[in-house]
């Protein structure tokens, strides 16, 4: 372009896959690194509001639970929900503001980056959220012993897969969301009622069997078993189940999702 | 996707990621291309300076002015050293200085061998800058070519903008080829300006002004006064 040109190379053939969708990634990153302080914060006190209000306080009043005493049982579903919660914000209201108000999208796909590079990237910083999430609550809840199995400190990877998994929904979610008010629909309707029927507060086996059969369709339920299987270095055909659950799930709504956002951005 | 490599995107609307640097912006355009950050650098440094930003390197995004956001995201676009540049409406709400510095730069990417496709609603911009524009109206093509031959070929040289037509007797109108009328103006056109001279006797200096037809008078020829919303 001008012969003061000082650049050495610039390669003559588009990045590959694998680099277009980190770069959507490292984008991410550097963002949310800005306010790393008040981003980085809340998921190391969250737990522990958790488990001395719910854990400690309502405890007391609960005996154990399949031999195990409430704060434990609880302490070990607790490292899911944050990564639940942030891989959902990140990928309904976050996604939505890209999209609609930012409109940040629009000159990430001007560059070499595809619509599919960059919801595969959002979705891969999304699971790493939910990694670093799990983890930041397992390095609050480990020093007060409350993780007995070594296999515990390992449990955080299904914060990255909780991760992912949120994130395929919440882009789904947010592929039909015309008006940022609709996601409370899906929070109220959907996240919140997850919370409360996954198995993190109380045992599925306490509920009515058509309840139990609903709960094995959320998410979450799965996503929590593959915590506890860590935590109690306890591995069954109902974990398996859960793994291939989350596989599956991903995969397809993430597909879906990415298709339909592909449509919406492309028209 | 090989043809967005190789083309820079100038978008109507600015999208900077307004928590980040300049520099850091410009870092991660460079890493959806593929370009190492050591190769991105003296290109960035080439580029801000190319753009005049230099000093602002170091800034974030919120405390640009709009004129500077829209020099940062030509040297976005041209981060990848583009064949083709694209630009839509690059100028829009910029005061004249940021105008002609921009216009100033196009010329020089024109000169280096980028091809450049502009979009633009001012006749000025598009004068100025096109070897071969085409005048577009609802979705149509309405005329094709050279602007400077466009305008030759097309509209009548001279024009008189009439602030007072009430003052305009008729029979003063006779040397002219065309008149348009709207509520407060009369535009008057004609081959020669010596008709345009006698047309204007009587007239005070603020009722008229006498100047050569435009680009812009033949968007307006050609695709008439109406607003088109």
């Amino acid at each position: 372009m001008n012969s003061t040109l000082t650049v050495r190379k610039i390669k003559s053939h588009p990045p590959s896959l694998v680099s277009r969708v980190l770069s959507v990634w490292f984008r991410h990153y550097r963002v949310y690194t800005q306010n790393l302080i008040s981003n980085g914060f809340p998921p190391f006190l969250e737990p522990l509001f958790f488990l001395a209000g719910i854990g400690l306080g309502l405890g007391r009043y609960v005996g154990l639970i399949d031999g195990t005493p409430y704060v434990i049982f609880l302490a070990s579903g607790i490292m899911a929900p944050p990564a639940m919660f942030t891989a959902t914000f990140e990928c309904t209201f976050g996604t939505f503001i890209r999209l609609v108000f930012d409109k940040n999208y629009d000159g990430m796909i001007s560059s070499s980056i595809t619509v599919r590079d960059l919801f595969a990237g959002e979705m891969l910083f999304a699971g790493t959220k939910g990694l670093v999430f799990s983890a930041s609550v397992l390095c609050v809840i480990y020093p007060f012993k409350l993780i007995s199995s070594p296999l515990g400190l390992l449990a955080p990877i299904g914060g990255f897969f909780t991760g992912l998994m949120f994130a395929a929904l919440g882009l789904f979610i947010t592929s039909f969301v015309k008006n940022i008010n609709h996601f409370n629909f899906y929070f109220t309707g959907v996240v919140t009622p997850m919370f409360f029927f996954s198995g993190l507060v109380f045992p599925l086996d306490s509920l009515p069997p058509y309840l139990q059969h609903t709960a094995e369709i959320l998410p979450l339920t799965h996503s929590i078993r593959f915590f506890r299987a860590f935590c109690f270095n306890h591995f069954d055909s109902q974990f398996a189940f859960s793994c291939f659950y989350i596989i599956i799930f991903t995969a397809v709504v993430g597909i879906l999702a990415i298709r339909r956002l592909e449509k919406r951005i492309i028209s | 996707m090989d043809i967005k490599y190789l083309s820079g995107i100038v978008p109507q609307e600015n999208n900077l990621d307004l928590e980040l640097s300049v520099l850091n912006n410009l870092l991660i355009y460079a890493r959806f291309y593929g370009i190492k950050k050591n190769d991105a650098l003296p290109r960035i440094e080439y580029l801000l300076d190319f753009m005049e930003l230099t000093e602002k390197k170091d800034s974030k995004i919120r405390t640009l002015s709009g004129g500077m956001q829209r020099r940062l995201i030509i040297a976005r676009a041209l981060i990848n050293k583009p064949k083709l540049l694209i630009l839509d409406e690059p100028t829009t709400g910029l005061d004249p200085q940021v105008r002609q510095l921009i216009w100033d730069k196009m010329r020089q990417l024109k000169n280096d061998g980028v091809t450049i496709l502009l979009c633009t609603h001012y006749m000025d911009e598009a004068y100025q800058l096109s070897d071969s524009l085409i005048i577009m109206h609802n979705g149509k093509k309405v005329l094709e070519g050279n602007p400077i031959s466009l305008v030759k070929d097309n509209i009548e040289p001279w024009v008189m903008e009439v602030n007072t037509p009430d003052k305009m007797a008729d029979t003063r109108l006779q040397g002219a080829q065309r008149i348009e009328r709207t509520y407060s103006r009369m535009m008057i056109y004609a081959d020669h300006i010596d008709e345009l001279n006698q047309a204007a006797k009587g007239l005070e200096d603020r009722d008229y002004m006498l100047r050569q037809s435009n680009l812009e008078d033949l968007f307006l020829k050609t695709t008439g006064r109406n607003l088109n919303e």
